[in-house]
Order: structure tokens, then sequence, then C-alpha cells
């Protein structure tokens, strides 16, 4: 259903086909973050056109399937094993938590943000330069004063850079000096973000605070969203089991079936609850809906991803078991579609399967195999603390969720 | 005779998972865009339409007889 609310020239898409059209429209241009400028302003998702796709196609020559298998393979679990071990011997965690320190380790490895001390102590500033950067691409649905918090934010970033982020460029920098003079080879160049836009800036010249920017957006980007993701997973394969027992043993041991799971979750929970696009020109879509120039429009994926007429009468239930038509994603339009779909989308979510998929070579994703990691550690609501919402936003997004392990 | 495939070059992002699922039917150019070399006309219909249903750019249009296929 489209829906023109004249007097604002807004339009709000509601079906699943229209909003696939929206998104693949040229001269529908992003506005999700216009008011999280503070971080969002110039990185990947905010530009269009020819420059979206300049930088795109420079940042994709590491989100490409050589990359994630190297991460989902030699990088990903030993880190995931690392960050839950304190938490198993423990026996419980707050999964919330666990899902940003989690998730910040591994997309501190995909953006390039080292961390040279390895302590506890540096990692937890890191995590708070990230929640900052996370109010930031979130300042629209923020409940807090957004003046005051853009301020903070932009504080953040300052000194983010100067203890995070230069100690990585001038290390990459050094590396690849080191290559250039035949010390190392090109295997042992760091594959991030953060490498990728070094040897492209050529081609980019980005000033440094876009730079900044852009890998800030690549930190708070892979983690928040896949945090959020990986504790929603846990709590609908929790609720699924809690009716559908004789599911328990597929959790442990399938991958594709925890892989299914996340990408119904995801599905039912889109990181951002909406889509906009600003009208550059005037655009017919399919259904004959004609928006004016300058018109809004938003992409209610609430409404979208439970469309009936794509995903059944049960569309707003979890069901892992879910038929699909053809060329309907599993995990709707979360992801969004057109040039602006998730450039780590298979990163985080893996591959979507087909039905001869060689599981030995499958790449399933950094969640399903995060949410499967938990599962075989005996994952479970804690009965004295149940969950929180998070107040302090307008998305619904679990602010804390106690767990037990073992 | 089988369907025909066009890369708009104007939408792909290059992601490059039209060239890991059929390495024989795609490339980049030098431009890192996708293209279809020899190998795609050995691609059977369903697969080339599986392929362009996968592209998250939407990119690649498939044709049959010279009307583009619905992909939706």
């Amino acid at each position: 259903m489209i829906t023109p609310e004249a007097s604002v020239a807004t339009f709000t898409i509601s079906s699943f086909e229209a909003a696939k059209d929206v998104y693949r429209q040229k001269d529908l241009r992003q506005a999700l973050y216009d008011e999280g400028e503070v971080v969002m302003s110039d990185v990947l998702v905010n530009l269009h056109g020819a420059e979206h796709r300049k930088r795109r196609r420079v940042e994709n020559r590491i989100f490409r399937r050589e990359t994630f298998d190297h991460y989902e393979r030699d990088l990903f679990p030993k880190v995931t094993e690392r960050t839950l071990a304190p938490y198993v011997v423990k026996g419980g965690v707050d999964l919330v938590h666990l899902g940003h320190e989690l998730m910040l380790n591994l997309a501190a490895l995909t953006a390039g943000i080292d961390r040279p001390e390895g302590t506890a102590e540096e990692t937890q500033r890191l995590y708070d330069y990230m929640q900052w950067f996370i109010k930031g691409a979130t300042l629209a649905h923020s409940t807090e004063d957004k003046q005051a918090l853009a301020a903070r934010i932009s504080q953040a970033l300052d000194e983010w850079d100067e203890e995070f982020l230069q100690p990585s460029i001038s290390r990459r920098k050094e590396a690849l000096a080191a290559l250039e003079a035949g010390e190392i080879t090109e295997n042992d160049l760091p594959k991030d973000v953060l490498m990728t836009l070094l040897r492209g800036n050529a081609e980019l010249d980005l000033p440094a605070y876009v730079l900044r920017r852009e890998i800030a957006f690549f930190l708070l980007a892979g983690a928040h969203t896949s945090a959020t993701a990986f504790v929603r997973s846990i709590d609908h394969i929790l609720g699924w089991l809690a009716d559908h027992p004789e599911d328990a043993g597929r959790v442990a041991t399938d991958p594709l079936f925890v892989q299914r799971c996340v990408h119904e979750t995801v599905r039912l929970n889109p990181s951002s609850p909406v889509g906009m696009r600003w009208a550059l020109a005037p655009v017919s879509l399919k259904s004959g809906t004609e928006i004016p120039e300058g018109a809004k429009v938003i992409i209610d994926l609430q409404a979208v991803n439970r469309d009936p007429e794509v995903f059944g009468p049960d569309a707003a239930d979890f069901n892992p078991y879910r038929e699909l038509p053809a060329g309907v994603g599993p995990f709707g339009l979360s992801f969004a579609a057109g040039i602006h779909v998730c450039i780590g989308q298979d990163l985080a979510a893996g591959v979507v399967p087909r039905t001869d998929t060689d599981p030995g070579t499958h790449l399933f994703g950094l969640v399903p195999g995060a949410v499967q990691y938990l599962f075989n550690q005996g994952v479970r609501r804690d009965p004295a603390n149940p969950p929180q919402r998070d107040a302090h936003t307008q998305r619904p997004y679990w602010g804390t969720y106690p767990a037990l392990l073992g | 005779m089988g369907f025909e495939v066009r890369v708009d070059k104007d939408v792909c992002i290059s992601s490059g998972k039209c060239v890991a699922d059929a390495p024989a039917a795609f490339r980049f150019d030098d431009d890192e865009i996708a293209e279809p070399v020899a190998g795609v006309s050995a691609l059977g219909d369903d697969h080339l339409v599986e392929i362009a249903r996968s592209c998250p750019s939407g990119a690649i249009q498939v044709f049959d007889q010279g009307v583009e296929v619905t992909l939706d």
C-alpha cells in the first residue's frame, strides 16, 4: 500500500513490491541519516550517484567472498571463543553487552582499527567511543537532547581519531612502505576497510575528516547492527524452542538452520524500522504512483517485511521453516536493495543457501556463527532477571538481556 | 535460443557476487564493473535468472528474445 500525505509531500511505502521498486530508483536519494550527520555526513550510505559508485567500488575490493571466507574460517572463531571465555567461566552474561563487545571485536578487524595494548581497558575505551557513534547514526530516533548529544559525539570522534585511528593509519602506511620495499608480501597486509581506502586514495582523494567518519561508520555499523541481530536472534530462537523443543538438536548441530533463524529474525526486526529517500526528480513507480521532486519517501520496513502477500498470512510470526516465493530474500528488505544494499550483508548474515549448498564451503555469516556458539554454551534466559527494552531510543532495542550459560 | 544477459554499468556496485557464483560466466572489466563473458551462454536459463536475482544492486538484466524477463 502507498499512502501519500499531501500536506508534507511524504509517501509511505508499506508493501514489499513497492519498497523493492523504491530502493532501485536512481533518482531517490538516501534520507535516513539527515539528522545523524555528525557521524554520517559523506559516508558511503549517504552518498549518491557517481560519488557513491566510486567509493563503493573501491570498498567492495575488501567485501568479497574470499575475504569473508578468511574472516569466517580463520579470524572470527578465535575472536568469538576469546570474547566468550570469561563469561562461560562466570556462567552468565548480559547478551546486549556481549553482543556489542563481540561484534566490536569483529568490526574492529573489518574496519581496520588496531588495539595494540590488547587490554580490556583499551577495548572498553573503543567500546565507549562506538556507543557514541551509534547514538550519532541513530540520532533521528533519539529521545535525548539531540543538540547536546551531537556536540558530545563530535568530541568523541576527535578523541577516537587521536587515540585509535591515526595510529592505525600510521601502521598501515608503514606496512605499505614495507611492501613497496619488498620487505613483506601482499599476504602480510591487513585485510580491512582502512587499508583498502588508503590503497585506493589515489582514486578517492578522501579528506581526513571524511576518512575518519567513514571508518567510524564501518565500526559502528558492523558492530551495532550485528549486535542487535545477535540478541534478537537468541531471543527468537529461545521462544521458538519453548514451543518446538524437537528443534533443540538442530540449533546445536545444524548451522544452516541457525542461519535460517537469523534471517527470519532480521526480517522481523530490521536494524532500522524505516528506510527514507528524497526524490531528486519526479519518479514514477511501477504501481502507477507519481512521486514529485522534493518529496520524501518513507519505507515502512516493519510492514514491508510482514507483507502477507509475500510472506504469507503468518508473516508477523517467527517461523524458520517459512517458504518464500522465488526472488525474495529470507530477511525481506532489511538489508535494503539497489545501490545502497548493505555492503556487509554476506559478512553478517552469510550467503543465502540454495538447495544444492555444500555446508563445507558455505558462508554462514558471523551472526549465525556467534548465535550457534552461544547455544552450544547452553544459553538460556535468567528467570530472576527478565530482559528490559532500551528506553533511550524509539527503536525497539533490548536494553539488557541477562542470560545464563553452561 | 537461451536467455541473454546485460549488466547495467551505471547500477553495478562491483559486489562481485555474480563473479563469485559463476566465474566462468562473469568477470570484472578494467573499471571493476561486472560483465558477462562467453561462458555465460553455457549457463541454463534458470541459473542465469537466479544469478540476476542475487545481484544486490539489480544490475543484471535478463532477456528472452529481446524482452526483459521479470525477476520479481
